[in-house]
């Protein structure tokens, strides 16, 4: 029986770290006291996307949106809220340049122009309880593929919503399904589904939040997706850093085997097939495709040659079709609402042929130098530029936007030229980046573009397998290379002696890995050179990163000596008398910015060493 | 087979579709680098030396020659602008790592690379993975492997301990090809294993076998180990070798036999005096032997069991011969091999040689002239049997040798000679299971036990028993040219029986009157000529007239006197007797 008032509170994993499970127990505990539990029910959900402004409480039918929800709030929301029917204005979302709240979600900008497809649960069930999936019309679909299709009639309609795979690589899923199918049927060996949950990309939250919050859209895609492709057995690959979405994932499947929707049998249909989850053990390169089978097989997980496909010959040599996450969460409601449907989102006309648009939505983790740091999801052909100023917010503390990255590793940076570009698969390919799992960072005038490439690359070094000497030794001396421009020992042809090499790897490495590392490089050499021509003739970081470049100096002009900044110094750098300018010793500098962090004056700049010298 | 057609730097050619490039080009001689490859296991692909420019339609790709399968209507180019310049990078990358190895120093003269624009590394292994891969894929015995990741990678034992499942097949240091693993030769082991083993499992036994082709030890062949392996069945081009070949009995039905079973040594454990089993240091004559071999464990170099050169040697005359506790025949071979010996000591090494002797038996053709020769070497002879070899040392030139104690006949005193290695000149004794042979072939053995000659003069390869001839050291002590003689002689007695046609026999032998004849078998084990055999169906004994001598055991052995002795039937023998005593008859 629905009850008069839902609240909603979230439980993704940044409002847990947040303490929204205190939150979710303290209002329900409130309302008992209050008397009332017969009409207000608390529901903890998945992540509700806005993770900058956690934990988050939203209360309907009122679609009142609450941010920044602590414990001690309890009492106040549900006296004031629940009881009396006056939203709490405090706890309501305030934009950063605005005075006044915005109470009603769908008012709020960063909600306004998202298009939930995949995460069109989240927010409003409870991922632990396979009722409320049931309730908002979930295995719907399931039913309807086992008893009015055929599986050749559900690979036809995913063939014809042009879906292309979500992890990165974009290619057609619809027409990997059929040569896992083809190539089980005429090899006579049954294939086998598995789900890429190993999400490795820095900063890439999108598939844990998915199987966070609504881990039965991702069971009932892989289930009918062995229908289409024939098989008994699925896997889903999860990394090892992900445990709550691993025990949610698990429980779904449990209640799922308990409704008869796994294990045999299912649903009368004489279609027999479960899914087995195995855990990761914190290696980037097992989210490569023969690398994750690798490691499902028990072995080490490492990458080989992708000549022989591994829809024909993958794991333990059978047919094996792997897609993302984010691929079989769609699956449920294209079968549910038709290709067409799909189709008409995003860009280009895919009912001939998937790879001349890219239909749907895509996830994204927006974070970096964003005020609305947090997951959202929009059709594909959105522009840059809508994200990360009209969705995400813009640039806060007043600073300018620099750049955006997107694919993590594997992709590039894009600069301000590209804020207008339609975000799908081909243009971002074109423009030097690409989509890959959904990472968006953001990046202001105070990133330094090296210094990202040196991140990058250095990540790149320590995940790599190390099997082919061209990543192995190319990324170790690209990394080498990387430093020295950052320290300022670049010489006038690193540049192209890294462009070298980076062209070198993505013609003669063995995986994706070591093929694409060269991206984040080759991007911002490409859009940002005079950054890297600085750092090399000049010795300057203009981004004021780089910390063998720059100094920190406190203003004589602004610092009034509050004494702020002493404590948190982690080498006792600071000295001064109170109210009396304060002095930085800069051998014991350690350039962490913690006194930049707490100068409310403003008294505390990074300054070029180049400069510096120059002037002294 | 689908066959496919393809182009590789502008040749058209054919091959089974999707045959990797490498093994194409090598087919049209068409050179390509490796590094990671190997003909006898599967391609890795993981140095990327091998990278190549793929043209199909629009679409250009770099992909590796040696496992990337040839499509239909491809384009390759192995040496392209783009292929030569991504082979150099890499080229110089494997520097930055092994900058002094020189497979890769060699590919980096090929590719003009002066200058290593990374630097030289002093590391030597290149990550090539063939000795894991020939471990654990084609040996079976799994004991190297891959660990840690990324530029941490490198190859070893689990935990990087000594494996015991090592089985020291050395295929791992064979494919290598930076030498980065290497075999090495435990000297002492060496020693020890001197006496008889194969050096490889697959080996032909000695340079005078015949046939002279290699033979598998089944008890060191990886195979029979591992199940893994059998990389000579992989190379052998006439596939000649079969692992499953098992030991086959045949049965042929021959005229004469030569027996030439051979001799064995004697036993120099049974002269605890001497200190051989005890001693590292004392060999026997065949372990010295063996030392001094080309084809031998140390390729002929005299060593102690350490692996130093010997000082001084000293080698002890009639081990085991002569000897009234042992055998008391001189075994004819040990003084002239001991003169062998000693001249070899002196032609190899600067050591002192002793030779303790009773007498010099050199009797042979040039045996006395090379005795001469030694004793102009500086061999010091000394006269009289050896009584103890021991290491307990009585003063300071004694420490850390073996020291023989014997008496000097010459000089009258008993001697202690301290020296570096002793050898055992160990007679020659019948070979083990002479009892059943000469019980086989039902011949006699002489009191030595070496088998019996039919006349010790006359007919010394012939034996009692007709077609039954004995050749070489089996019929007495005897060395090399002596047994080649014996030989000849014996093949020409076989021969002359052979090529005669018809061969008188005895007149006085035995027949068996088959009526009278019960099958009862008594005179069947009785016959020492091997002449009865009982026919099964008929169940009656018969004698062949050609063996049969006409000893008549067997005559009076029947009890129903089936078997008639011509010549000597009892009628015969009464009318002989009568006959004899005719002149005294009335008298009786």
């Amino acid at each position: 029986m629905a009850k008069r008032v839902e609240v909603l509170a979230c439980t993704g994993t940044g409002c847990v770290a947040g303490g929204s499970y205190d939150v979710a127990s303290a209002i329900a505990a409130e309302a008992q006291k209050k008397g009332l539990s017969d009409e207000v029910q608390v529901i903890r959900t998945g992540c509700q996307g806005f993770c900058a402004r956690g934990p988050i409480v939203i209360v309907q039918p009122d679609n009142i949106f609450y941010c920044g929800v602590e414990k001690k709030d309890a009492a106040l929301l549900v006296e004031e809220h629940l009881l009396k029917g006056r939203p709490v204005k405090k706890l309501l979302y305030t934009p950063p340049e605005g005075k006044a709240p915005v109470p009603a979600l769908k008012d709020i900008p960063f909600f306004a122009k998202q298009r939930l497809v995949v995460l069109r649960n989240r927010g409003l069930i409870d991922p632990e309880k396979i009722d409320d999936y049931i309730a908002v019309d979930g295995y719907t679909a399931l039913a309807k593929a086992l008893t009015e299709m055929t599986p050749e009639q559900v690979l036809d309609e995913v063939k014809r919503s042009g879906i292309r795979g979500r992890g990165g690589g974009g290619f057609p899923a619809g027409v990997k399904w059929e040569s896992a199918r083809n190539a089980g049927i005429h090899r006579g060996v049954e294939p086998v589904v598995v789900c890429n949950a190993d999400e490795g990309d820095p900063g890439a939250f999108m598939d844990r939040s998915i199987i966070e919050c609504d881990p039965h859209s991702v069971v009932e895609g892989m289930i009918i997706g062995a229908r289409a492709i024939g098989t008994k057995e699925g896997f889903v690959y999860i990394r090892n850093e992900y445990p709550i979405a691993r025990e949610r994932l698990t429980k779904a499947l449990e209640q799922a085997r308990e409704y008869g929707l796994l294990g045999k049998n299912i649903l009368g249909s004489g279609m027999d097939f479960d899914i087995k989850i195995v855990q990761g053990a914190g290696a980037f390169v097992c989210g490569e495709s023969t690398a994750l089978m690798a490691s499902l097989e028990g072995n080490v997980g490492e990458p080989r040659a992708k000549y022989i496909h591994t829809v024909e010959f993958g794991y333990k040599n059978r047919p094996t079709n792997l897609n993302n996450v984010e691929t079989w969460a769609n699956i449920p409601l294209i079968i549910n609402r038709g290709a067409k449907w799909f189709a008409s989102m995003g860009t280009g006309d895919v009912s001939e042929n998937p790879w001349n648009g890219s239909s749907g939505t895509k996830v994204f983790s927006l974070v970096g130098k964003i005020n609305n740091t947090g997951l959202i999801e929009v059709p594909m052909g959105i522009s840059l530029r809508e994200i990360i100023f009209d969705i995400g917010g813009g640039i806060p503390g007043g600073h300018k936007f620099k750049a955006v990255q997107t694919g993590g590793p594997s992709g590039g940076c894009l600069p301000e030229s590209s804020l207008d570009m339609s975000v799908d698969f081909d243009t971002l390919t074109e423009a030097g980046s690409m989509m890959g799992s959904g990472g968006m960072i953001v990046m202001d005038d105070e990133t330094c573009m090296v210094d990202i490439a040196r991140y990058f690359i250095e990540f790149l070094t320590d995940e790599s397998c190390g099997k082919c000497t061209p990543c192995r030794e190319g990324l170790r001396q690209s990394l080498a290379l990387l430093q020295r421009v950052a320290d300022g020992k670049g010489k006038p042809g690193d540049i192209d002696l890294l462009q070298g090499l980076a062209s070198m790897m993505q013609d003669c490495c063995l995986c994706a890995l070591g093929t694409s590392a060269a991206n984040p490089v080759l991007s911002t050499i490409q859009n940002f050179r005079d950054e890297w021509e600085a750092h090399i003739n000049e010795r300057r970081c203009p981004g004021g990163v780089c910390k063998e470049l720059i100094q920190f100096a406190i203003d004589a002009e602004k610092c009034d000596g509050c004494h702020a900044c002493v404590r948190p110094c982690p080498g006792e750098a600071i000295t001064g008398e109170v109210k009396k300018l304060h002095a930085l010793d800069l051998t014991k500098c350690t350039k962490c910015g913690a006194c930049i962090e707490v100068c409310k004056r403003d008294a505390i700049h990074k300054v070029q060493r180049s400069d510096w010298r120059a002037a002294a | 087979m689908k066959t496919i057609k393809l182009k590789i730097n502008g040749i058209e050619t054919e091959a089974e579709d999707r045959t990797p490039i490498l093994t194409i080009a090598n087919r049209l001689g068409i050179k390509i680098p490796t590094l990671c490859n190997h003909p006898i296991i599967e391609p890795y692909g993981v140095c990327r030396v091998c990278t190549v420019e793929v043209r199909s339609g629009k679409r250009v790709r770099m992909v590796t020659a040696c496992n990337y399968p040839a499509v239909n209507g491809i384009e390759v180019f192995t040496d392209s602008e783009r292929v030569r310049r991504d082979r150099k990078l890499i080229i110089e990358l494997l520097m930055s790592r092994c900058g002094h190895v020189p497979v890769i120093e060699q590919l980096a003269a090929e590719y003009g690379i002066t200058e290593p624009q990374f630097g030289r590394g002093d590391d030597d292994c290149i990550l090539c993975g063939l000795c894991v891969r020939v471990c654990q894929d084609v040996i079976g015995a799994k004991v190297l492997g891959f660990f840690s990741r990324g530029t941490t990678r490198e190859v070893s034992t689990a935990y990087g301990e000594t494996s015991e499942k090592c089985i020291a097949c050395g295929a791992c240091a064979y494919v290598c090809p930076t030498g980065a693993i290497q075999i090495e030769n435990d000297e002492a082991m060496v020693q020890k294993e001197l006496p008889l083993g194969p050096l490889t499992p697959v080996s032909i036994p000695f340079m005078q076998a015949v046939p002279h082709q290699p033979v598998i030890d089944r008890d060191s062949c990886a195979h029979f180990k591992t199940g893994g392996c059998k990389v000579c069945e992989m190379v052998c081009e006439p596939k000649a070798i079969d692992h499953k070949q098992q030991d086959r009995i045949e049965e042929i039905e021959v005229g004469s036999v030569i027996l030439s079973t051979g001799f064995k040594s004697f036993d120099a454990h049974k002269m605890p005096q001497f200190g051989y089993g005890n001693y590292q240091n004392v060999l026997t004559g065949l372990e010295f032997e063996k030392m001094n071999s080309a084809s031998g464990r140390t390729g002929g170099k005299i060593t102690l069991a350490d692996g130093s050169e010997p000082k001084s040697v000293a080698l002890i005359h009639c081990v085991g011969s002569r000897d009234e506790h042992f055998n008391r025949y001189c075994s004819r071979v040990c003084c002239m091999y001991a003169l062998k010996f000693a001249h070899l000591i002196k032609e190899k090494t600067n050591a002192e040689v002793y030779s303790f002797y009773i007498d010099m038996r050199c009797f042979g053709k040039g045996y006395e002239e090379f005795y001469d020769r030694l004793l102009e070497e500086g061999v010091r002879f000394i006269r009289g049997k050896a009584a103890l070899v021991t290491d307990f040392p009585l003063d300071d030139t004694e420490v850390g040798k073996l020291v023989v104690r014997a008496e000097d006949t010459l000089l009258g005193q008993v001697r202690r000679v301290p020296v570096d290695m002793v050898v055992l000149c160990t007679g020659l004794e019948p070979a083990d299971g002479v009892q059943e042979v000469a019980h086989l072939f039902h011949i006699s053995r002489s009191p030595d036990g070496f088998f019996l000659e039919k006349h010790p003069k006359l007919a010394p390869v012939s034996t009692a028993t007709d077609g039954v001839f004995i050749a070489g050291a089996c019929q007495g002590p005897k060395d090399i040219p002596d047994t080649v003689a014996q030989a000849s002689g014996a093949a020409a007695q076989v021969l002359s029986m052979m090529g005669r046609g018809e061969i008188e026999v005895e007149a006085a032998t035995c027949y068996v009157e088959e009526e009278r004849c019960a099958g009862c078998r008594v005179c069947n084990t009785l016959c020492p000529m091997d002449a009865i055999s009982f026919n099964e169906e008929k169940k009656k004994t018969s004698i062949n007239d050609v063996l049969c001598k006409g000893c008549g055991t067997c005559a009076a052995a029947c009890p129903s006197s089936a078997i008639v002795p011509r010549h000597f039937t009892d009628i015969q023998m009464l009318a002989e007797i009568e006959g004899a005593l005719y002149d005294v008859r009335s008298t009786l």
